[in-house]
């Protein structure tokens, strides 16, 4: 076994001295071999040692590779040498039974050969060791720093990147802009931003499960990847992308860009196993860089965007400054309604509903305004549409049901029959589950009869109207709570409502009235005339009374009240003001009415 | 204990690691000053630790000598150190050149050496882990690559296991690994012990010019190294002085106790 190892040539069996030279140097340092192996490589030595000591003149190669050898062979400490050098000098020659002239000069001239190859050979060993452990702690030095920058590299790809989709994430993105508008000499540039957001993404969460979604996001981001290479695409979360192009020349650049993604998320795609055909809305701003923020420039796409999903979706906007303007004021206003409110800012005008027999004042139409610190008064049509997208109308609308019970309450004093107050309820005023009572709890601390309040809901209203509302106006009308359509006969709807709910009132649109103000032989005027007469018919068959809304001159009273009309409201009887004057235009004190 | 992936060591020269002062042990010149002041503060108060890392070397390349007998081919050398003369590559290629051995240790300084001196042989690689995450290394891609754990794997843990405390559960590191490996296995070990010579003082000696390094030293009994054979069938002559398992000659088995190191070769069956 080994005889390819260190100890490989084969020689005579290992002599005496041989076996007593193994003996001293092993247990010096680690020797990777049998004892038997050292001896064998010890054997070979010894007869080189001998032809050394026997070889004339005297060759200082012989010692000095045997030194070398001893070295090679691991054979390599000082206790090494020293005992290598006691055994030769005492035992060599009397062990081999060598007979040579001059022996003491030979042999201490052997000796320092051998010493000499062997200080070299571990001279040179332990400089190539040490040059390969430095060369070691370099290598492993530059490994940990490469190690330490990938994973920086790593560390920061993780910072700017979404984990799904592997793209940019808002955090680069917003670098990438910030250098894009900030770096210098860029103020003459034009910069695009595109924000995209998938149309009715909920869907598919909602139907297939977030993992189909999530899924849906990696596809789409590929797509937007692949179809706009050149251009920065991020992901900013949820379904919402965004995409940079930089140095644009104009607007149609980043239209085109926008187009390109727009076509690439609505290709058709298989997700999961499913078939799936997304689009998408895009809001795109561009625009010089000087004068922008990398703020601005977001905001504005996402403003932008929100216009096409209004729009519809499956399309991109232009960013448009004065729309923008109008939506930024208009949401001022919407979040300054609560603090208004605290402020009591907002108070109550009546328009009166006078009888068209008598002239009386049989009811009175609440209407809100605000007065506000910088604007002055604003009427409904400024802020009630804000107050119902944004939800603080049902708020509003509780403070006007009050506030118009509690004025209303004062009515009474002095007069027989006090008019009923006529108050707008919302849609999502309409939905709250805590309507009834509401209603019950204002008529409670006011004192004003259930027979005073009507409530006014839009015809529209009621094309969504569910179970839930209709029982509500039931309960309330029970309770003696008048309810009135308003704008009858402007909206779509069937009238098998009428059949449901328990109205007691229609007020007719003001187009209808309008009709009235032309000659009585125009023939539009004569449709309308004959419209509002069916109207009164089915109203009064049904029980209803009805209210002509827009009643402007006193020929267009004359007419309704022939035709039967039961009531009026409109600028002939009365503008929209405080409600005291109005209830001095009662025929007791102003008879206007044959 | 367990640094994230992401974070690399330092490489501080200065600071001696155990693996090159076991170089210099052994009479070699892998090491720098630092180690070699430790590794002298160490024969200071054990004489006798060059002796050991002899022993311990020899019993590798004893050890290494009959498991390549017994017809292992894959080898696993788990704590390998610098890689100096009479690596285990050496002799089990020597034996069969289709022989297969991993190295792994910890010491960046230790792998670097070895890659280097591994580079062209692509039966033997190098991999920078700690027998501490036994997980990490069986699922190391090199590992992987060169190891097929369906065959016999031979696991060396020599000199390496008195660096790791009881707290850091070694029986559960080496349930780990023998969970991973098939039947004909086997497991080599040796560490440091006091067994029988408890009392001198050279064992607090030890453990204090340990503590300059990054490992500790920590010593065990016959009947605690052989406890963590557990699953495994020891071969004769069981957990022994290292000179004693197996000597050459029976002279090397003298004074076997000097050598400190205990060791014993474990099968697995089945």
């Amino acid at each position: 076994m080994g005889d390819d190892g260190p100890t490989a040539t084969t020689c005579s069996r290992p002599g005496a001295f041989a076996r007593a030279w193994a003996k001293a140097v092993s247990g010096t340092s680690y020797l990777p071999m049998t004892q038997a192996q050292l001896e064998a490589l010890l054997q070979r030595l010894t007869e080189r040692l001998a032809l050394a000591l026997r070889t004339d003149p005297f060759d200082l190669r012989i010692g000095q590779q045997v030194g070398a050898e001893l070295v090679q062979a691991h054979i390599a400490s000082a206790e090494g040498l020293g005992r290598t050098i006691e055994v030769i000098q005492l035992r060599l020659v009397r062990d081999l039974d060598l007979a040579v002239d001059d022996v003491e000069d030979r042999m201490a001239r052997l000796l320092a050969t051998v010493a000499t190859g062997y200080a070299r050979a571990l001279r040179d060993r332990t400089l190539d060791e040490q040059e390969a452990i430095r060369r070691a702690a370099m290598m492993a030095r530059a490994q940990a720093e490469r190690a330490l920058r990938e994973s920086e590299a790593r560390f920061r790809h993780q910072a700017t990147h979404d984990p799904l989709t592997d793209l940019p994430n808002r955090t680069l993105f917003t670098e990438r802009l910030t250098t894009a508008i900030t770096a210098p000499g860029r103020g003459a540039d034009r910069i695009g931003v595109c924000f995209l957001d998938l149309d009715r993404f909920k869907v598919v969460n909602d139907s297939l499960g977030h993992q189909v979604g999530d899924s849906l996001l990696v596809s789409v981001a590929r797509r937007l990847r692949r179809a706009l290479g050149e251009h920065l695409v991020a992901r900013l979360g949820g379904d919402e992308f965004v995409i940079l192009v930089e140095r644009t020349g104009c607007t149609e650049d980043v239209v085109k860009v926008a187009e390109a993604a727009l076509a690439a998320v609505s290709e058709p795609a298989l997700v999961d196993g499913h078939e799936l055909t997304v689009s998408a809305s895009v809001g795109i701003v561009e625009r010089q860089v000087a004068g922008t923020s990398p703020m601005e420039l977001m905001r504005a796409a996402d403003s932008t965007l929100h216009w096409a999903k209004a729009a519809g979706g499956a399309r991109w906007s232009i960013f448009d400054a004065d729309r923008n303007r109008r939506e930024l004021a208009r949401y001022a206003l919407s979040a300054a309604i609560p603090t208004a409110l605290d402020r009591g800012e907002f108070y109550l005008d009546y328009q009166p509903l006078t009888g068209l027999r008598d002239g009386r004042v049989v009811g009175m139409e609440a209407l809100v305004r605000w007065r506000h610190p910088e604007l002055g008064v604003l009427r409904p049509d400024s802020f009630i549409p804000l107050a119902e997208e944004t939800g603080l109308i049902v708020r509003l609308g509780s403070w006007v049901l009050a506030e118009a019970c509690r004025e209303a309450g004062t009515w009474a004093a002095g007069a027989a029959e006090a008019p009923f107050v006529s108050v707008n309820l919302a849609v999502r005023q309409l939905h709250r589950p805590g309507l009834v009572q509401e209603v019950q709890g204002v008529l409670g601390r006011t004192g004003l009869p259930a027979e005073r309040l009507q409530l006014e809901i839009t015809e529209s209203t009621m094309m969504s109207t569910v179970a839930e509302p209709v029982r509500a106006l039931r309960v309330l009308a029970d309770l003696g709570v008048r309810v009135a359509i308003d704008d009858f006969g402007t909206g779509y709807c069937n009238l098998a409502y009428l059949r449901d709910l328990p109205v007691s009132e229609l007020k007719v649109a003001g187009e209808f009235v309008a009709g009235l103000r032309a000659p009585a032989d125009d023939p539009g005027s004569r449709t309308d005339e004959r419209i509002l007469a069916s109207l009164v018919s089915l109203a009064h068959a049904l029980g209803l009374t009805v209210t002509a809304e827009g009643v402007e001159t006193a020929d267009q009273a004359d007419r309704l009240r022939a035709i039967g009309c039961d009531a009026g409201q409109g600028w002939h009887f009365g503008r929209p003001g405080p409600a005291v004057p109005h209830l001095g235009r009662s025929p007791a004190l102003t008879d206007t009415a044959s | 204990m367990q640094r994230p992936d992401w974070a690399p060591e330092t490489i501080d020269i200065e600071r001696p690691s155990v693996a090159r002062m076991y170089d210099y042990y052994l009479g070699g010149s892998h090491n720098f000053a630092a180690d070699r002041a430790a590794a002298r503060a160490m024969v200071e108060a054990v004489p006798e630790a060059p002796l050991m890392a002899q022993a311990n070397r020899a019993f590798l390349r004893r050890a290494v000598q009959f498991l390549a007998d017994s017809g292992v081919r894959q080898f696993l050398d788990i704590g390998s150190g610098i890689p100096t003369v009479g690596n285990v590559h050496e002799i089990a290629q020597r034996i069969d050149p289709e022989s297969r051995v991993v190295y792994v240790d910890v010491d960046p300084v230790a792998v670097a050496h070895s890659q280097e001196i591994l580079a062209g042989n692509d039966r033997a690689a190098v991999v920078q882990e700690d027998l501490r995450r036994p997980e990490a290394i069986l699922r190391h891609p090199e590992v992987r690559k060169l190891l097929d754990f369906s065959q016999p794997v031979a696991v060396m843990i020599v000199a390496v296991l008195h660096f790791i405390p009881d707290a850091d559960r070694p029986e559960e590191i080496l349930r780990t690994l023998r969970a991973a490996l098939a039947p004909g296995s086997y497991l080599v070990m040796s560490q440091a012990s006091d067994d029988g010579r408890a009392g001198t003082g050279e064992r607090a000696e030890a453990e204090r010019v340990y503590r300059r390094t990054d490992n500790q030293l920590f010593f065990r009994s016959r009947a605690e190294l052989s406890a963590l054979f557990a699953g495994f069938e020891l071969v004769d002559p069981g957990v022994v002085w290292v000179p004693q398992w197996r000597p050459d000659t029976p002279e090397q088995a003298e004074n076997a106790a000097q050598a400190v190191f205990m060791g014993g070769v474990g099968r697995l069956g089945g």
